[in-house]
């Protein structure tokens, strides 16, 4: 009975806290992100440890060498020592370095370069026929963040008018569901047209394969991706591969959202930035080694749990095992680059050609450096 | 107060139950709400989720397994198949978005006579939201009127100030219970008869006969 009391008042103190008007009070901590507190004992926060500080600058020093002024020497250190470059991110991007160099290896800042005036163009003169179903969402998209909570305010606005310019660009995506968590993370490190940009960068593959078939109607290439998932979890946890079958647990019933958010959406914030930086230069496949290391760090506990209590084990996964000092180097040891692109040709012999149907009918990258004509149907 | 939830596994009967409806109608919220009893404002479900709850209704100890559904229409290609097998389907609107109501005959109707596999399976029509009720555009007359076209059972209710959330949920484990061919496949005991004809199934499957 008492507990029954205790968990009331704290919901009307939770019902305060909800119609506080304006931007969020400043008497509520937040973490070195900006995301407001949960708990006060944030294990995971790196700033406790007292020769972090001093490591830390001495490796701003060198990541700044390696970039050079604005970024003009940073193709040239790339090509002169690749390995060197993929060590370092692997370690994590220095945050306050983070939103530029996430422009410089995603591509984004080329096309940004190509092609002045456009986003502008997008976000000003036209019009999206999935204006309220971004409207709707965005007060959903990371409501934690000081950034995003002021309603109407400029985390907000931008937010819009990311989602809203992408949605122009793209017609055949249009907007979906969790894109604007890919949004909201990258506009915490730069402009929105930088956000912008590397969106399309992303999606239109400047770098990488594009990944618009995440959001393409009928989502081919989360589908595709979780039939590769599957078979890399029976390829490298056999035991837990049986003990998900036999419980009929599929990839898309925890694993969705990983692909279609890039871990943006429900993981903690310092792990998901640095996947983002291992994904940003490496690729997609560092979804599939983070989520084949949580399921690693987990199986013995997993193959205990029947039906129920492994899927919401599999969707609220330890603190301990998210962890990014433990679980990245776990990640970076699987090794899936070759299984992967087996895999996805065999996904394709199944399907017939409709994966390629998708990409074909939506338009190449290239197309990009002539500026947008405005379209009207 | 019959029902509490938690995991365990003392119960008479499992139920699979399906929430559809379109993207920010609530539906999660009615699930947290039900659930938790107090809603935050919740991000938008990306794929699926799925919740547990144990309540007792009709002197019977039920276990209902909540599918909670992603609304936006690019995700039916993840939704359709969690249809299967569902007991009991609840379909949402929120009575201040005439568009949710429309679709429920444009396009939620059609789903659920395409996927829905069980023929006696229990729809019952959720109008959300009635807390705002100087914005309500849909009355409550409408939605009767659409229930029984298409044999739901009907209620308004608020996730937000929690207004039938639980009659609700209680509502459709009870229509379910009455429906005896439902009830046959909820039940534990048969179910763990079948699991039984499974693991023999498979354990006679390794001397290579199968068919």
């Amino acid at each position: 009975m008492f507990s029954r009391l205790a968990s009331d008042a704290e919901m009307e103190k939770r019902k305060a806290d909800e119609f506080e008007p304006g931007p969020a009070s400043p008497l509520k901590p937040v973490d070195r992100f900006g995301f407001v507190k949960q708990d006060q004992n944030n294990s995971l926060e790196a700033k406790n440890r007292p020769n972090e500080v001093e490591r830390e600058e001495s490796r701003i020093r060198k990541w700044r060498k390696m970039i050079g002024v604005g970024g003009s020497d940073w193709k040239h250190y790339v090509r002169r020592k690749p390995h060197v470059v993929r060590r370092r991110i692997r370690k994590g991007i220095p945050d306050c370095l983070r939103g530029l160099v996430w422009q410089l290896i995603s591509g984004s800042r080329g096309l940004l370069l190509m092609n002045p005036g456009v986003y502008e163009q997008l976000v000003i003169y036209e019009t999206s026929a999935s204006e309220l179903d971004i409207i709707r969402d965005i007060s959903r998209t990371f409501p934690s963040h000081v950034f995003f909570q002021q309603r109407h305010g400029p985390g907000q606005r931008s937010l819009y008018n990311v989602l809203k310019a992408y949605s122009v660009y793209d017609r055949d995506v249009g907007y979906v569901q969790g894109m604007g968590f890919l949004a909201g993370l990258l506009l915490l490190y730069m402009s929105e047209e930088d956000a912008f940009w590397l969106l399309v960068a992303l999606l239109k593959g400047a770098v990488h394969a594009p990944m618009e078939g995440l959001y393409q109607v009928g989502l081919p290439l989360v589908q595709q991706y979780l039939f590769q998932f599957e078979q890399l979890v029976k390829e490298h946890l056999p035991k837990l591969g049986q003990h998900f079958s036999e419980e009929m647990i599929n990839p898309s019933m925890y694993a969705s959202q990983w692909f279609i958010t890039v871990y943006s959406y429900s993981f903690p914030f310092p792990l998901a930035l640095r996947i983002w930086d291992v994904f940003l230069y490496e690729g997609v496949k560092i979804v599939f080694q983070v989520g084949l290391a949580l399921l690693t760090v987990c199986q013995n506990n997993l193959l205990k749990l029947g039906f129920e209590k492994l899927i919401h084990a599999l969707r609220n996964f330890p603190e301990e095992a998210m962890d990014p000092e433990k679980l990245l180097p776990l990640s970076f040891s699987i090794k899936v680059t070759k299984r992967l692109e087996e895999l996805k040709q065999e996904y394709e012999k199944q399907h017939g050609t409709s994966l390629a149907q998708f990409t074909s009918s939506s338009k190449p990258l290239k197309s990009l450096q002539s500026p947008a004509k405005p379209s009207n149907d | 107060m019959g029902s509490s939830s938690g995991f365990g596994s003392g119960h008479d009967y499992s139920f699979k139950i399906l929430i559809i409806g379109d993207s920010g109608v609530g539906k999660s919220s009615l699930l947290v709400s039900f659930i938790s009893n107090h809603v935050d404002d919740l991000a938008p479900t990306i794929g699926v989720d799925f919740k547990i709850k144990h309540l007792t209704v009709g002197g019977k100890k039920l276990k209902l397994t909540i599918w909670d559904t992603a609304g936006q229409e690019k995700f039916r290609t993840l939704t359709s198949s969690y249809f299967r097998n569902a007991q009991g389907i609840i379909l949402v609107y929120d009575v201040t978005q005439r568009e949710t109501f429309t679709n429920l005959f444009e396009v939620w109707a059609k789903e659920v006579e395409l996927y829905s596999t069980n023929q006696d399976c229990i729809k019952m029509l959720v109008a959300n939201k009635v807390d705002k009720e100087s914005e309500r555009v849909v009355t409550k007359e409408e939605g009767i009127a659409f229930a029984k076209e298409y044999g739901c059972v009907f209620l308004e209710c608020s996730a937000k100030t929690r207004e039938n959330v639980e009659k609700c949920f209680n509502e459709l484990a009870y229509k379910i219970l009455e429906v005896p061919s439902l009830l046959e496949e909820g039940s534990t005991v048969v179910k763990n008869t079948i699991l039984k004809q499974k693991q023999e199934r498979q354990a006679s499957a390794g001397g290579g006969c199968c068919s």
